[in-house]
């Protein structure tokens, strides 16, 4: 009996390459070198700062260019000095303060305007871009202009109040763009139907609109703290008698060169405690989803 | 819905239109007239003001912000491109975890950060120190350098670039992938001819976003730059340190012209902001 053999294995295979594939396999190397050479560096162009000021905080010598030993003391300093003391709450104040008030507002600015014509709302998502996009020094220099000629109606303005306002101010169009992505997914029937079993308006909008959109709410929440925390520019042009936050301090106390190794202490625990947050609503969400799926 | 909360918007016009126009307006008046601070009872209209554009100084300042923020920006591009672009394609259960790692540095005092580069730049400082003890002798001295402000930069900048190129990236329906390999490209192909395209929105926005802080900033420049190197944020600061509210108004109206352009781009390639976070 004759072996039967399937046909294909008669003929010789046509390759891939009989197709006019090229494989460039000696391009693909190259390239997945260099890409992670690209990834690396750009890592250790964003973590050296990082690294080196949790070295500064962890150094006995107050000279940046020296390492003396290991110590923990600048930690301990940041409840003792003062002036430090002030400015992280003033930071810490101001910042919560303008979240609580742009999460609070720009939700609300939101839903008016996702209720808008298309024109309408093209012109104010046009005017919600300028503090977005707008250079800080530019905002800065714009508000603290506008503060100025309110002084003559409130003096002693300047101070917490200004640097409050013109953080709501910036932080506004973060919550309002993270809020309105959130309103054009929802049912409008939901609403409607809250309506039809007798629920005024406003009620309902607490109970259906609200719910419906807060993660939005929440994300934009974290945007509005983060930037509000780290300003420098528009909070060095509107603050006034003496009300420094973190970054103002950083930066006269740079200007006569006696930055003292503690805010490093300070920023060192900022970093981990962010990571930490990070990791553990990270660990909490993954646990939320596991239970879901079981 | 609609007719119930329509009314929810008009204080933040109300509110848009105090703190972001009428500024503009203010500083385009002060560039017109020469006053004291601001106390107009003795103004006079002049364009005098103007003259001062032209100063060697300023045209400096000028080409020098601009360069550095271009350079800035390409720079951020290239690298952020292929940052996003692994993380969107690696295996990670939690992208979105490792992206937030990946730029946790963000979210540390931006100020404090430029000190930190500042204090590696010079030829002594803490790691080399570190390393000489183990034997290991290194020096770099650029410290005040055009190369500086611009590592400084890119370092603090390139967050916004990968941040929105992934947004972008993630947006990106997989079954158009799936289609363009079911049509027969290549890997290589696929990307230039499908990926790339639709992750245009979000170089632009991350363009946006790095080109108009670098051009701008005064803070890195001036650390990094220490004193050598004048960009535009450090003229303008200049000025209103010295009272000169005329002339720092003017300057500001002129980046502001450029900050409109970048207004209205991103309004074209992106009708509802959604890449801007």
């Amino acid at each position: 009996m004759i072996k039967q053999y399937p046909l294909y294995e008669q003929y010789e295979v046509a390759k891939i390459e009989d197709y006019g594939y090229k494989e460039h396999r000696f391009t693909k190397i190259l390239y997945k070198i260099i890409r992670y050479l690209v990834i690396i560096f750009a890592v250790f162009l964003m973590y050296i700062p990082i690294f080196t000021i949790f070295l500064q905080s962890i150094n006995s010598s107050t000279i940046t260019s020296e390492f003396g030993s290991v110590t923990l003391k600048w930690y301990v300093n940041i409840f003792t000095k003062g002036s430090l003391l002030t400015a992280i709450r003033n930071t810490v104040f101001i910042s919560i303060w303008a979240t609580m008030i742009s999460t609070l507002l720009g939700t609300l600015f939101a839903i008016g305007i996702s209720t808008l014509e298309r024109k309408t709302k093209r012109h104010i998502m046009l005017l919600n871009n300028i503090p977005l996009l707008n250079a800080d020094i530019v905002s800065g220099i714009g508000l603290m202009l506008i503060f100025s000629s309110l002084v003559h109606f409130f003096p002693y303005f300047f101070g917490w109040k200004t640097m409050l306002l013109a953080h709501i101010f910036f932080t506004l169009p973060y919550v309002v763009l993270s809020v309105l992505p959130k309103l054009r997914e929802i049912d409008p029937n939901l609403f409607e139907a809250s309506l039809d079993l007798g629920v005024k308006p406003y009620p309902s909008l607490y109970k259906v609109i609200i719910p419906a959109i807060k993660a939005g709410i929440f994300s934009g929440m974290i945007l509005a703290f983060t930037m509000s925390f780290d300003d420098f520019v528009i909070s060095y042009y509107t603050t006034g008698n003496g009300f420094d936050n973190l970054s103002i301090w950083i930066y006269s106390s740079m200007g006569r060169k006696s930055l003292s190794p503690s805010v490093y202490a300070f920023s060192t625990l900022v970093t981990i405690v962010f990571f930490a947050l990070l990791i553990i609503s990270n660990l909490l969400q993954g646990r939320r989803h596991h239970n879901e799926n079981n | 819905m609609n007719k119930y909360f329509k009314k929810l918007a008009i204080p933040y016009f109300v509110w848009l239109y105090i703190l972001a126009i009428i500024p503009f307006m203010f500083m385009v008046i002060l560039s017109f007239v020469s006053n004291e601070g601001l106390d107009f009872s003795a103004a006079i209209f002049t364009l005098e003001n103007f003259g001062h554009l032209t100063a060697s100084s300023t045209v400096i300042a000028f080409m020098n912000s601009f360069f550095y923020a271009v350079i800035a920006t390409i720079v951020c591009i290239v690298i952020g491109y292929m940052v996003a672009y692994a993380i969107f394609r690696s295996h990670f259960k939690n992208k979105f975890l490792v992206m937030t790692i990946l730029i946790l540095p963000m979210w540390s005092n931006m100020l404090l950060r430029i000190e930190a580069l500042k204090n590696l730049m010079e030829p002594h400082n803490i790691i080399t120190d570190l390393l000489a003890k183990i034997g290991i002798n290194l020096s770099l001295n650029i410290a005040g350098t055009p190369l500086a402000v611009i590592i400084g930069l890119i370092s603090t900048y390139i967050p916004f670039m990968i941040l929105s190129i992934y947004t972008a990236l993630e947006k990106i329906d997989y079954s158009l992938e799936e289609a363009a390999l079911d049509l027969g490209l290549t890997e290589t192909k696929k990307f230039w001819k499908v990926i790339f395209p639709l992750s245009i929105k979000g170089i632009v926005s991350g363009s946006i976003m790095v080109f108009l802080p670098c051009m701008s900033g005064f803070a890195i420049p001036e650390i990094l730059g220490q004193g050598n190197i004048l960009l535009i944020g450090n003229v303008i600061d200049q000025h209103f340190r010295n009272m000169n509210y005329n002339l720092g108004s003017l300057l500001a109206v002129v980046i502001l012209v450029v900050i409109l352009a970048a207004i209205l781009l991103v309004s074209k390639f992106d009708k509802e902001g959604e890449t801007l976070i």
